[in-house]
């Protein structure tokens, strides 16, 4: 073995002096990258998308937070067939469309990452933490469409950025509009996104519609 | 004295010929080329993909690069020049191995990229790339939530001519400016190297004592800064990486930095020698060039479990 290695070694090394006497061209000036990311709007692109095609299909394709939790509990491959995006990336975990209706119970606008916790089932307990931003966590928007492939994108930072403006534009249109006082208690109606997680937090969902009812 | 030296190169030459004859009987061979294993991360790839090649019986060529793109050039025409019939490649620069991988394209050689991705499609058969971007973003949340969403920070960056450099910096600060009050006070490249963050660090922290978190584009540069900080006495700072790295994970578990970010680097290297064994048996290119692999948050609670680059269940 050690011998086997050794001779590969050199071998390779051979290949090597070999081909160091070609004469190799150099790679032209990267000009490629700048004219690329003046073109590519992530905002201007979710803008175009979201009444059209954003907010109908997460309206078609969401359940409501109860059932599209258990399910994904017993069964993700269902609960993916039929809430999530069946075009993610293999390794990535589902992401589901659902909707969250009840009670306000707990609400942290201290952070600027705020959320509200939600009791949907009116046990008093919360179920699922919805983000209010300002700033928000994840791609969960972008991550529930089918439409959307990375495939699609010249690198990942423009396919973060993109999933990022889906955030911004849920904020600037709908979260900042939102209350940020007296919280508990109130009912809240969100249409979003969640991914599963392994950690033992609430499920975190990203609205893209949402609507906090008057003060109890 | 001469004749030793006679009898080494008749060795040598010797040992040329059988490697040139070799391919006429060997097993099919696959290139594995990486960056240095100096970096732990690099060597895990390069052990993943030659364990699976291996084991599906493939002979193989590990090279490394350095992340120097003529080096690149030159080994990938080694690898033609051997008759490799895939080569699996963690490339030295987005821009710039676009034309090797045309080349080996061209010279029948398909090309399956792991961990960075290049700035074309339709060169490399596959491209499985860390999504470093997403990680960055797992790592800047862990950091605003530590810092208390406030204070001074200094970020160290990696290599400029690593794509990965630019990409996890900005996904730090995607997630970190949407916070005022957390004031990056400095932000410098340490070149991925640990010794050069120990340095920098030193001398960072000398003009900016009123330090409260590090935030680092990889392992080895969270190691050098945590040692600068702990040789000055100021353990208290909050240092974040990236990669889960052993190191870092033994560093975690004995309470001093605070958190990395997993990149699958041995499981992405395996998908890649198998989508590479698929191509050559079958000539069945997997259904998506461009493939993303989430990468996962190591902080306390899943530290042990950490293991080579891989979560144990």
């Amino acid at each position: 073995m050690p011998n086997k290695l050794s001779w590969l070694t050199l071998a390779a090394l051979a290949g090597l002096s070999l081909s160091a006497c070609k004469i190799l061209p150099t790679p032209s000036s990267q000009s490629g990258d700048g004219d690329n990311s003046s073109a590519f709007n992530p905002d201007k692109m979710v803008e175009e998308i979201w009444a059209p095609k954003v907010i109908p299909y997460l309206r078609q394709k969401a359940g409501p937070f109860a059932e599209v939790h258990a399910l994904a509990k017993t069964d993700p491959a269902a609960a993916g067939a039929k809430y999530g995006n069946p075009k993610k990336q293999a390794n990535s975990p589902w992401t589901f469309a659902v909707r969250v209706e009840g009670k306000i119970v707990a609400a942290n606008t201290q952070s600027r990452a705020a959320t509200i916790d939600v009791d949907g089932d009116g046990d008093g307990n919360a179920d699922a933490r919805v983000q209010i931003g300002p700033a928000m966590r994840g791609t969960a928007i972008r991550d529930s469409l089918d439409f959307v492939q990375f495939n699609d994108f010249t690198n990942q930072i423009d396919f973060a950025q993109f999933g990022k403006a889906f955030n911004a534009h849920a904020d600037k249109t709908v979260l900042s509009k939102l209350p940020r006082d007296g919280l508990e208690g109130r009912t809240a109606k969100m249409l979003g996104a969640y991914t599963i997680e392994g950690g033992q937090d609430l499920p975190l969902v990203t609205p893209a519609e949402a609507e906090i009812g008057p003060k109890p | 004295m001469k004749l030793t030296r006679r009898m080494t190169l008749a060795a040598f030459a010797g040992v040329l010929a059988l490697g040139t004859a070799m391919p006429a009987y060997a097993a099919d061979l696959i290139a594995i080329i990486t960056p240095s294993h100096d970096n732990p991360f690099f060597k895990a790839e390069a052990v993943g993909a030659e364990a699976k090649a291996k084991e599906l019986g493939y002979d193989t060529l590990v090279l490394v690069h350095d992340d120097d793109a003529n080096k690149q050039s030159q080994l990938i025409d080694t690898a033609i020049g051997r008759g490799a019939k895939a080569i699996i490649l963690d490339n030295a620069g987005a821009d710039a191995t676009v034309a090797a991988v045309q080349k080996s394209k061209d010279a029948g050689v398909p090309s399956f990229l792991i961990d960075r991705e290049i700035n074309a499609t339709g060169v490399a058969v596959a491209q499985i790339v860390s999504n470093n971007y997403q990680g960055a973003q797992l790592g800047a949340q862990e950091f605003v939530k530590l810092m208390g969403e406030k204070g001074n920070y200094v970020e160290l960056v990696g290599k400029e001519s690593d794509t990965n450099a630019g990409i996890r910096s900005k996904g730090y600060h995607d997630v970190i400016d949407d916070y005022p009050d957390l004031k990056k006070v400095a932000q410098q490249s340490a070149n991925w190297s640990q010794t050069e963050a120990y340095s920098k660090m030193e001398s960072i922290l000398q003009a900016n004592p009123d330090i409260k978190g590090v935030i680092s584009g990889n392992d080895t540069m969270a190691m050098g800064a945590y040692a600068a900080l702990a040789a000055a006495g100021r353990k208290d700072v909050i240092v974040v990486g990236f990669d889960g790295s052993n190191d870092v994970r033994d560093s975690i578990t004995s309470g001093g930095i605070k958190a990395t970010v997993l990149q699958p680097a041995f499981a992405q290297a395996q998908m890649a020698v198998e989508q590479a064994n698929e191509y050559i048996k079958n000539k069945k290119p997997p259904e998506k060039e461009k493939q993303l692999m989430d990468c996962v948050l190591i902080n306390g609670d899943n530290a042990p479990k950490l293991e080579t680059f891989a979560l144990k269940n």
